[in-house]
């Protein structure tokens, strides 16, 4: 009897120890790091954030760690980006999180695809013939920082909606975010004028918002399909097509093998940009940081020497 | 204990589960309360809070008294949208059927269908191949057409079956809802499941390394694997790291899913104690961002045939080891994963023991390519002294049989894959040791399906 005491008292002092901090400010989970970052900004000293997926990491295949599952059960909001890019992973975490106030339809889950214009949606009936394609639309649309500042305003409803004491830092925040970003924006736009209309290979179908913003056209992807990895053949008429086009770059992001596009940015030639594919949210980084680094990564393809 | 009284108690096991669920549907009909008014949102009809109890911010704890007073007593009053049952006044739910919209990316079934087809050789006239969906003779084998369906039925539950089509019928393999919103991290499956005992056994074809089962499964459970048609409760402790308890009750009868329990014979269940008993804890550590460890204890136990109150238990232990590096490009993952069962059974007037186990190592070494191998060591049964007896269930089973497979896997992409496997399987009570080769071809169409750790 006595034994069962003292593990009745352990497992309440464990439920404690627990429980106690997760109740200080709102608790956010989101699937990639640049919605992190996002909420971060928008959210302050109100908000704890973590994402799920780290920057380096390819948000298409990330493993269904229990470890996630944890966090999301005692998150207050998860935010994920939608359009079927989390579907080989999220679903089965959030089932596993046992937590109803972040279930599909709840307050505390928030797409945040519904905030942008969505590129690229497949018109008519898809198949995967094409590879795996989203049928909802392309969803790598945090590239743009307009998207960004537009999801970022939506985060702050929704965070005000959960957390209404501090609905007004949470606006206010959003509009200095958005602020920041349009003034960073004009910066990032000028620096870029020369990729107007410009020709560019990509690896993977990531560009579409990126081109939309800088007015680059890409021509190309060293993948024949979605998902499927280069093959020789495929990889020979990119390069036919981009010295026809002349290519003024080859773009890829750090979580993709870049063997390929080494080797084609060589026989092309033409520079090689390494994007980084998401803000580093751990080691501090913010939105527009990530988004400067990658604006850097571009001007510096841009400059560089051909064959770079 | 008379046959009435136990009876009795098998009613208060089902009476408290059922009040267990209906408590747990009010307590998420609560959870939602109004939108504050000012809180201009775009979705004006979502509910607000993260502390579902408390007021909410902008009203008064009257306010939010009066709101409980009216709904007191009776949650689903005015709320047809949310309840589970059909409201009142429209017997049969009047909701009009909608039609999935193509295209809007919106479905209310996700549907998918997995076509695993082998071809194999065996080298002996009587392969040992216990698993219900492995190649079992020379020439093609269809090892399974599987559909797959998954759907949120309501708030709170989501529904998923899967239904196995082979060339003699039709079967159901698991038909289970799982509760979305019960409080204090708990959840509840409830149907035909398989059971989480070990790491394998919850799994389909889809999800394994190698072409077939370890025998370890055939050996104790059955071929199918151990499931049964029952409840299941599980919780995620508070804990900082993983931790899930996982306890269920599933009927102890099935010769190819649960042969050490009461297997093919139908014995009436008069008890909780005539029941499967299945307790199983995971936990989780990731060790670092690139590895990280699983390791599960389970335990079983339910009676079995070979007289009164003779029963079988069964414990097991599984652990995986995953290595995958996230923090730069790479396709590299390499998985170590071992599990061990120990079976004890009474027999008349004796109590029989053996161990079965696998150990496999798996190695994607590009995105398409990977390899893999495994162990895999069944004893025979051991009696009270220690001496070998004969295993009423497995009688040829005198002495050790042990099987290594290695396999080469090419996937053209994440829904099609190519597999070939070797196998040397040398059973102890056998002259001399059986080969097999396989070449196995799996295609997933439909839905895409999420996948667990």
């Amino acid at each position: 009897m006595r034994h069962l005491h003292f593990v009745a008292a352990m497992c309440a002092a464990l439920c404690l120890l627990a429980a106690a901090p997760a109740r200080a400010a709102v608790n956010v989970v989101t699937t990639v790091p640049d919605l992190a970052a996002l909420a971060k900004a928008v959210g302050g000293e109100y908000v704890d954030v973590q994402s799920m997926a780290l920057g380096s990491q390819d948000p298409h295949r990330v493993d269904a760690k229990p470890s996630l599952a944890l966090a999301l059960n005692r998150a207050d909001l998860l935010i994920s980006v939608g359009l079927d890019l989390e579907i080989g992973w999220l679903p089965n975490l959030l089932t596993g999180s046992r937590n109803p106030r972040i279930q599909m339809g709840s307050p505390g889950y928030l797409n945040a695809s519904q905030f942008v214009r969505v590129l690229e949606i497949p018109p008519g009936k898809v198949d995967r013939s094409e590879g795996d394609v989203h049928p909802g639309g392309n969803p790598h649309y945090l590239y743009d920082p307009r998207q960004g500042a537009a999801v970022a305003r939506g985060i702050a409803e929704r965070l005000a909606q959960l957390d209404a004491k501090h609905a007004a830092d949470y606006r206010a925040n959003a509009a200095k975010l958005t602020a920041e970003i349009d003034k960073a924006r004009e910066d990032w736009e000028k620096r870029l004028t020369g990729l107007r209309g410009a020709p560019v290979i990509a690896f993977h179908k990531t560009t579409a918002y990126l081109a939309d913003w800088l007015g680059f056209e890409p021509i190309a992807f060293l993948e024949p399909k979605p998902g499927i990895p280069p093959n020789p053949s495929h990889v020979a008429g990119v390069l036919v097509l981009a010295r026809q086009r002349k290519a003024r770059m080859v773009l890829i992001e750090s979580y993709y093998n870049d063997r390929e596009a080494k080797m084609l940015a060589n026989m092309i030639p033409a520079p090689l940009a390494t994007l980084h594919g998401g803000t580093d949210f751990r080691a501090g980084e913010t939105y527009i940081q990530h988004i400067n680094e990658m604006v850097g990564a571009l001007e510096k393809g841009l400059a560089g020497s051909k064959g770079g | 204990m008379s046959s009435v009284s136990r009876r009795l108690h098998g009613a208060l096991v089902a009476v408290s589960i059922a009040a267990l669920l209906s408590a747990a549907n009010a307590v998420a009909q609560e959870s939602p309360p109004p939108p504050p008014s000012h809180a201009g949102s775009d979705t004006p009809d979502a509910g607000a809070d993260a502390g579902a109890s408390e007021v909410p911010p902008g009203l008064t704890a009257e306010e939010m008294a009066e709101i409980q007073k009216a709904f007191g007593g009776d949650t689903q009053q005015g709320v047809p949208s949310s309840t589970s049952a059909a409201p009142d006044g429209k017997p049969g739910g009047a909701l009009p059927l909608s039609i999935p919209g193509a295209g809007s990316g919106t479905n209310f079934l996700d549907l998918s269908f997995i076509l695993d087809i082998a071809a194999a050789g065996f080298s002996s006239k009587e392969p040992l191949q216990g698993g219900a969906h492995d190649p079992t003779r020379n020439g093609f084998n269809l090892q399974q057409l599987e559909l797959s369906i998954g759907s949120v039925v309501d708030p709170y539950f989501r529904f998923d079956a899967n239904i196995v089509y082979s060339q003699f019928g039709v079967e159901i393999e698991e038909a289970y809802g799982t509760t979305l919103a019960l409080p204090h991290s708990l959840q509840v499956r409830a149907g035909q499941f398989l059971t989480r005992f070990g790491r394998m056994n919850a799994t389909h074809p889809h999800s394994w390394d190698f072409v077939d089962q370890p025998f370890a499964f055939s050996r104790v459970f059955g071929a199918e694997g151990n499931r049964g048609l029952g409840v299941e409760l599980s919780w995620l402790t508070p804990l900082p790291w993983f931790v899930e308890v996982t306890g269920s009750a599933t009927d102890a009868t099935g010769e190819a899913t649960a042969r050490s329990f009461l297997g093919a014979s139908g014995d009436r269940v008069l008890s909780p104690l005539d029941l499967q008993l299945t307790g199983v804890v995971k936990q989780f550590f990731p060790l670092s961002d690139d590895l990280s460890l699983m390791w599960g204890l389970s335990a079983a136990t339910g009676p079995n045939p070979t007289g009164y109150r003779n029963r079988t238990d069964i414990y097991g232990t599984d652990l995986y080891l995953r290595y995958r590096p996230i923090t730069e490009a790479s396709d590299t993952l390499l998985t170590f994963q071992v599990e061990a069962l120990y079976r004890r059974r009474q027999v008349p007037d004796d109590v029989l023991t053996d161990y079965n186990g696998y150990a496999q190592l798996a190695w994607r070494f590009s995105q398409r390519w990977a390899t893999a191998a495994r162990y895999e060591l069944g004893t025979a049964a051991h009696g009270k002294g220690g001496e070998v007896v004969t295993d009423p269930l497995d009688p040829e089973w005198t002495q050790n049989r042990n099987r290594v497979s290695a396999n080469l896997t090419y996937w053209p992409t994440e829904f099609s894959r190519l597999r070939l496997q070797a196998a040397r399987d040398r059973a102890g009570w056998r002259d001399e040791a059986d080969y097999s080769v396989f070449l196995a071809l799996e295609l997933v169409t439909g839905a895409h399906g999420a996948h667990a750790f």
